[in-house]
């Protein structure tokens, strides 16, 4: 059952000079009730504009258009007013570099804490006792919430800044970039530790990163972006197997793999600029398959199988003759 | 058996002097004791960040230096190119010591041997324009004949580095190149002097995934052309095993295994190496697994374990571990490969 279903998303944000940049270019994404879906892309894609936009916590100068339904229920209609009974109780986010953001006078278990008493989740004794439980759940021991940040690990800091979104006991998790400048060996811990979350908690967790084998090994389902629009979406094993959008099967190719042998590719250009309209398909000039249609219309993001969709005019014609994209 | 990294060499077949050659490498960086320590004669305590490194480097060559953060492979790649100073060991540059070098000849080498940083947003200077960066060394090093010589190896340079045509690039300021191009003008701004050597810091970590490939491939180009040696410092074993040659593994301060990249990453003698190997998620998500991941953090390099430094965190140690402090030694089927694990 569909649990969080962002609809036609679009973000502006006002430059200098009364230029606008469209960093979110009408997307739509929605997560079941309990599942992990990853959202990759490169920087500056809009990914992280995305799910800041779903909580509510873009800078002032952005404007928002479409609707943001939790369970039905539309976070973008009254604005501040609707998001702010659900944010942190019911959809809450760890930051991109999160773990660097602790506030080094201050104990770890203070700084969880904080959000519980705020929230009016439970005061005095009985807030303490949920900071220990907090902590238990991300695999801190209890006594260490007296200690201060410095004297945690890398890891250990990631896994408090989790402990923190937690407090309130969310249903939804965006994590953006949680494992990014983290050892691989912390990443494959923290990995765990979130899936293990998802799995016991029942946790949605929504995965923002650029980096597709953390993706591949912990979510059921992926979409890519680009120039801040979904270009393909589906179950991971498809898009890895039968990419249907050239972005996304250069992006696997350019991703080394430890044990393949197959050559790593660059792609050559980079995204358009988001502060002026694009003409036709926004990776067009990237392409290595584009053709006339390419250069006047932006495709689509349709159907190419049961769960999977993608958003180029290849699939189209391959449909109309009967052949594979590839 | 003891085996000396020469005789070694020989042994496999590599008969070629190495172009630069660290022995028994140690760095140390004094911790601070504070006023109060000071006060109280508190013994000074030092960080033994390398400790005891053995690797060499040979022409056209990419060798990786991986491991986790902490562990001093960047302060390795400092000492090598005589960026800090070894507290113990020797470095040989083309045969010559070069340890303990200093003023013109330390100026001398220092053309020779060339560092690139991890993150071309900082090692560049906002306010020069790309004919300046890539210009500035030939300037210090008066390594230019005229103006027009000057301007010919700038363009050489960058095109070298891939900015073709150069013209499209000398007169725009960083901001105005995208992650890639700036890496590749920082790239030209370390060929220019023509070195023998470059110590490549991370080179793309920093960089969006669809760009990477382009530069390691201008890399392992560089270096296939014939007397460029790369040393490339990362922690990103599928990169490693992708452009390096031969991979070193380091783990707090000593290198643990050595060999062929392909011999490392398919067949890991080392506890650690495997440890780490296991943790990298595959591409396919087939390929799904359950990750050994090993308990604990990585200790604190001014408290070394005994024995065997990874002994703590191994999960084949036996009693011995603890006494016996392994030495690099031949290990697996490949030519070349060595290991520090008395398990091998």
């Amino acid at each position: 059952m569909t649990l969080l279903a962002i609809e036609q998303l679009n973000v502006w944000f006002d430059l200098d000079g009364g230029r606008q940049l469209h960093a979110v270019r009408g997307v739509d994404l929605s997560l079941d009730a309990g599942e992990r879906v990853g959202l990759v892309g490169e920087s500056g894609c809009g990914k992280s504009t995305t799910v800041l936009a779903v909580m509510g916590l873009l800078p002032p100068n952005a404007s928002v258009s479409g609707r943001i339904l939790l369970d039905g229920k539309d976070l973008l209609e009254q604005g501040e007013r609707s998001m702010v009974p659900h944010r942190w109780r019911d959809v809450a986010m760890v930051f991109q570099g999160a773990m660097n953001a602790l506030n080094p006078v201050r104990t770890v278990g203070d700084q969880i804490r904080e959000p519980i008493e705020l929230h009016g989740i439970a005061t005095g004794e009985r807030a303490q006792a949920r900071v220990g439980e907090l902590l238990e759940l991300v695999g801190i021991p209890a006594t260490a919430g007296a200690r201060y940040p410095h004297e945690f690990s890398g890891g250990m800091r990631q896994r408090a800044s989790i402990a923190m979104a937690l407090a309130c006991k969310p249903k939804v998790l965006l994590a953006d970039e949680p494992t990014t400048a983290l050892d691989v060996m912390v990443q494959a811990q923290i990995l765990q530790l979130l899936m293990s979350l998802s799995d016991e908690l029942g946790l949605t967790l929504l995965l923002v990163t650029h980096d597709l084998p953390v993706v591949a090994q912990t979510c059921g389902r992926a979409a890519v972006m680009y120039a801040g629009q979904i270009v393909e979406s589906g179950p991971i094993d498809e898009l890895f197997h039968d990419p249907r959008h050239p972005y996304t099967r250069l992006l696997f190719a350019a991703t080394p793999d430890l044990v393949g042998t197959d050559e790593v590719v660059s792609i050559p250009g980079a995204p358009p600029p988001l502060d002026r309209p694009i003409q036709g398909c926004p990776f067009q000039p990237r392409c290595p398959a584009a053709f006339d249609r390419c250069l006047q219309e932006d495709p689509a993001l349709r159907p190419v199988s049961a769960f999977h969709r993608a958003a180029c005019h290849l699939n189209e014609v391959a449909a109309g003759m009967g052949r594979g994209v590839r | 058996m003891k085996a000396d990294p020469a005789a070694f060499r020989s042994a496999a077949g590599v008969s070629d002097e190495p172009l630069v050659e660290a022995r028994g490498l140690v760095v140390t960086y004094p911790l601070r004791r504070g006023l109060v320590g000071a006060l109280r004669r508190r013994p000074r305590r030092s960080v033994r960040a390398v400790d005891g490194v053995d690797i060499f480097v040979g022409r056209g060559e990419m060798v990786a230096l991986v491991g986790e953060s902490g562990c001093g492979k960047t302060t390795t790649g400092q000492a090598l190119l005589r960026l800090v100073d070894p507290q113990a060991g020797t470095i040989h540059f083309m045969g010559e010591d070069v340890t303990h070098l200093g003023g013109r000849d330390l100026r001398r080498l220092r053309r020779r041997m060339q560092m690139i940083y991890q993150d071309p947003y900082e090692s560049l200077d906002p306010r020069f324009t790309v004919q300046a960066t890539v210009e500035e060394p030939l300037r210090i090093h008066r390594a230019a004949r005229d103006r027009r010589d000057l301007q010919q190896q700038v363009t050489n340079a960058l095109e070298r580095a891939g900015l073709v045509p150069a013209s499209m690039y000398l007169h725009r300021r960083p901001h105005e190149l995208s992650g890639g191009q700036r890496q590749r003008v920082a790239i030209a701004a370390s060929l220019v002097l023509r070195p023998d050597l470059l110590v490549a810091d991370e080179p793309v970590s920093m960089l969006d995934v669809s760009v990477r490939a382009g530069v390691l491939a201008l890399l392992d180009d560089l270096r296939t052309g014939g007397d460029l040696g790369i040393l490339m410092i990362t922690h990103d074993l599928s990169t490693a095993a992708h452009f390096a040659d031969r991979i070193a593994v380091m783990y707090l301060g000593r290198i643990v295994e050595e060999g062929a990249a392909r011999d490392v990453v398919r067949d890991p003698q080392h506890p650690y190496t495997k440890a780490l190997l296991s943790a990298v998620p595959p591409r396919d998500p087939r390929e799904r697994r359950v990750i050994q991941a090993l308990k604990g953090e990585t200790p604190d390099p001014v408290n070394v374990p005994s024995g065997c430094r990874f002994h703590p965190r191994c999960p084949v140690a036996r009693a011995a571990c603890r006494e016996v402090d392994p030495e690099l030694r031949p290990a697996g089927t490949g030519l070349r490969h060595r290991a520090a694990c008395i398990l091998v």
